[in-house]
């Protein structure tokens, strides 16, 4: 399991576990399973899905993937 | 008992006021509460944002961000003036103002050109009064800053530094360090200081790299301090506003106990004159 948070300037929206994590990097979507390398990559505008089946449209910021934790700090998102 | 009638107007008239100033103060208390809940809830993106920022900094790539740039003499500032739209807050407003006032001293004393940028329709009154031309005066933002607003003030800035037309870029904002401390205070926003480097500098894999992460980072790191100065002061006005406004409905109260004694005292006066005038004409007849 990935512990995931995504965070804006105004509110944490989502903190829990997730199976993978799916989001619209700057050059495309990435995912993201258990395991992954530790990376920090800026987003783009687009959906970011979780395994269980939450969605939030985020725009700009960066994801963080270290040691099973992903923290995608977004600068606008919003939950679908 | 004329002057028993005029204090009984004095009483209610006092009375009414205290109807007002007690309501604000529950009005002041639940928005202060929600305000509080915004400046917390501010704080997790600000500490991911410093912290991704402290590791992906290294001294050597500074020179490649132009808002990591240290200017050694400011020609130009920017100063953006955070107040309230609103009074009946105590010395909120005017603390601020203080504050901004004694900023532009000092940077008008070095030689420094000012820009100011004042949100609010206090600080706006004041330098109008003074006479001092604003570059931005902004009435539009409400009690519920967003992270937009917060951009809308301070992306004219940030760009003008960039382009180097300015050198600093300062916040006069009041900080909320608790319901009953809130003072005005002064903030360099940018240049953006130096992060501490070298933290466990980890392996990351960088898409698309260090450089290109920072500089889509820098301008959010200073637009979110600034969202964070605009929920602070906020909360710092509501809660001034509900110091102030209990300590007018708890004089109001001590007003109204006070008058009462001297209206009851004189009717009571009054009552005992009435009495000694009858005993007095009833001994005449006898």
């Amino acid at each position: 399991m990935l512990r995931v948070s995504v965070i804006s300037p105004e509110a944490v929206l989502f903190e829990g576990d997730a199976s993978s994590v799916v989001a619209p990097a700057f050059d495309g979507e990435v995912g993201i399973l258990t395991g992954h390398a530790a990376m920090v990559t800026t987003l783009g505008t687009g959906t970011l899905r979780l395994g269980d089946g939450q969605s939030f449209k985020v725009e700009g910021g960066f994801l963080q993937v270290d040691e099973n934790t992903v923290r995608v700090v977004t600068e606008k998102a919003s939950k679908v | 008992m004329a002057k028993g009638r005029e204090l009984l107007g004095r009483i209610k008239s006092t009375e009414n006021t205290r109807k007002i100033t007690r309501t604000l103060e529950m009005v002041a208390t639940s928005k202060m509460k929600r305000a509080i809940d915004r400046v917390i809830a501010a704080r997790p993106y600000a500490s991911a944002l410093s912290d991704v920022i402290s590791r992906l900094y290294s001294p050597e790539n500074a020179g490649a961000f132009p808002l990591l740039r240290q200017p050694e003499i400011e020609k130009r500032a920017a100063v953006i003036l955070l107040t309230a739209n609103r009074g009946l807050a105590g010395a909120f407003n005017s603390n601020l103002i203080k504050e901004a006032r004694q900023l532009v001293a000092r940077l008008d004393a070095a030689g420094t050109q000012v820009d100011l940028h004042v949100m609010g329709r206090k600080g706006i009154g004041y330098f109008k009064y003074i006479g001092r031309t604003m570059l931005v005066q902004r009435t539009d933002i409400g009690d519920k800053p967003t992270a937009d607003d917060a951009a809308s003030l301070v992306d004219g800035p940030m760009a003008a530094f960039a382009a180097g037309e300015v050198d600093a870029v300062y916040v006069v904002h009041s900080q909320f360090k608790s319901p009953v401390s809130s003072p005005a205070v002064t903030v360099r926003v940018l240049p953006v200081p130096p992060p501490a480097a070298g933290t466990a500098q980890k392996d990351y894999l960088l898409f698309p790299s260090a450089a290109d992460i920072l500089t889509t980072l820098l301008p959010a790191y200073v637009r979110n301090a600034l969202y964070r100065a605009l929920v602070e002061t906020f909360a710092g006005f509501y809660s001034t506003q509900r110091t102030a406004m209990k300590n007018a409905t708890d004089n109001a109260g001590e007003m109204i106990t006070g008058l009462r004694r001297t209206y009851n005292r004189a009717r009571q006066a009054s009552i005992t004159q009435e009495i000694a005038e009858i005993v007095g004409g009833a001994a005449a007849l006898e």
